[in-house]
């Protein structure tokens, strides 16, 4: 498994302060071998759809405990094609119940991770779809 | 964009969208690809501006807040951050953006991070047309954040028209920058983190090292400026010494000088990478061979395409 070569966004929309999903998880990619960039606490989806362009990323893994996932998901989806960075694979992660899957995948998710699971299996994940390109 | 638009540094999204992929592709491109389609830009030359000095000094929010403030003011900006990578790692967390965070929401700025882990130099590969290729967007200034570390400094003094150096209150650094000549590519000296105990000696002690130094520029003293992004002492101060500097830039450097210069810089670049790959390619035999020979061998492989 390699991440080499891919960069990847890892950003925290929403009004939680808990960031130490998303360092965890910016760590595993970092040591998977990605460039990982991270936007800080508290950040519009339209500021993530920006910085993501700029940044040429990848991918975007959004960490959200706030339990608004699904409108974050789908406003993140809409800045970013609104900012032409339509084709960047889009992430989540958090505090997510099983029954909103349906609806973040409508949304625009191509991946959805919930706090029990292994970081392992997470970066594999996000891996298998990067891989793709 | 229609062609009687000059550009003026405020990207459109599709605009934002080419540049950065644009930065992503020379960022990773082999000297042979850049040679194929060297960028070049054709907009007025921006205003470039380094800030250089060790890992943790305070470079990146310092950035942030002058960037911030500049573009603000209404400048349109372009930041090119040059984040170290780690060795012990393949992968990189680049976090000079996450302290740019109020800047780089402002739409007169463009802010990319790169990492600096294939380079040699500190530097990111082809940083020089990734400059040329910001250029080409016509901001009025580019604002380079890197790491001064071995021949670092001597990159960013030949790619910027003003070099800033960062020191921070510990005398430790200052000595090893002495040593290390850092402090001769200074144009502007900042004690970065001047709340903190230990800035006003640190400040004497520099200011006094420039004073006793050889001058090294004609009608320029490097300004020594205590600066607190904490409680904003010495912003105001910094600037002032931005525009002089640019000032004496305009007076003493021709623009065919600062052309000259960054040409040497980016030919020097890219046969120092096809060094590197032509020395990749030796067997361990080669190494028997009597130095000169082996010279020889390593000269004749760079000519060849
Ligand atoms: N006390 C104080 N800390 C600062 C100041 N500027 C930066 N820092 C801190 O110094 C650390 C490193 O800053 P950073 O900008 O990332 O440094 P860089 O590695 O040189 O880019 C961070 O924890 C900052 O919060 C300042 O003016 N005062
Ligand atoms: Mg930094």
């Amino acid at each position: 498994m390699s991440l080499a070569g891919k960069r990847i966004l890892i950003a925290k929309p929403g009004l939680d302060g808990h960031d130490v999903g998303a360092k965890i998880i910016a760590l595993a990619l970092r040591d998977a071998g990605a460039e990982v960039i991270y936007t800080g606490l508290r950040k519009s989806p339209e500021y993530i759809a920006r910085v993501a362009v700029e940044e040429d990323v990848d991918a975007v893994g959004l960490s959200i405990l706030s339990g608004s996932h699904v409108d974050l998901v789908r406003d993140t989806m809409r800045h970013l094609r609104a900012a032409e960075g339509g084709n960047i694979k889009l992430f989540v992660g958090g505090t997510i119940p099983q029954e909103d899957n349906a609806a973040l995948l409508e949304a625009g998710a191509v991946g959805i991770f919930n706090a029990s699971q292994r970081i392992e299996d997470v970066v594999a994940e996000m891996d298998k779809h990067l891989a793709a390109d | 964009m229609p062609p009687t638009d000059t550009p003026n540094g405020v990207l459109d999204a599709s605009a934002r969208r080419r540049l950065a992929r644009e930065i992503s592709r020379l960022a990773t491109a082999s000297a042979h690809s850049v040679l194929r389609a060297p960028p070049t830009s054709v907009a007025p030359p921006a205003r470039r501006i380094g800030f250089t000095g060790p890992p943790g000094v305070g470079k990146s929010t310092l950035v942030g807040k002058l960037v911030e403030r500049r573009a603000a003011a209404g400048t349109s900006v372009g930041v090119l951050a040059i984040d170290p990578a780690s060795p012990y790692s393949k992968g990189a967390i680049l976090g000079d953006r996450i302290r740019m965070d109020q800047a780089s929401a402002d739409p007169r700025v463009f802010m990319r991070s790169v990492s600096s882990r294939d380079s040699q130099d500190g530097m990111c590969n082809n940083v020089a047309d990734i400059l040329c290729a910001m250029e080409v967007h016509g901001f009025d200034e580019i604002v380079m954040e890197t790491v001064g570390v071995g021949q670092a400094e001597h990159a960013v003094k030949a790619l910027v028209d003003t070099v800033v150096l960062l020191m921070q209150p510990e005398t430790g650094d200052a000595i090893q920058a002495l040593k290390a000549g850092i402090l001769e590519v200074a144009d502007i000296i900042v004690v970065s983190k001047s709340d903190l105990h230990g800035a006003p000696k640190m400040r004497e002690v520099l200011a006094s090292t420039v004073r006793f130094g050889a001058q090294r520029a004609v009608n320029w003293t490097v300004p020594v400026i205590g600066v607190s992004v904490e409680t904003g002492k010495g912003l105001d101060e910094l600037e002032a010494a931005l525009t002089a500097h640019a000032g004496w830039v305009a007076r003493h450097r021709t623009p065919a000088e600062t052309a000259r210069r960054r040409a040497t810089y980016r030919v020097q670049d890219l046969v120092l990478r096809r060094l590197e790959d032509q020395l990749a390619t030796l067997s361990p035999d080669d190494y028997d061979l009597p130095l000169p020979e082996l010279y020889q061998r390593v000269l004749t492989g760079l000519a060849q395409i």
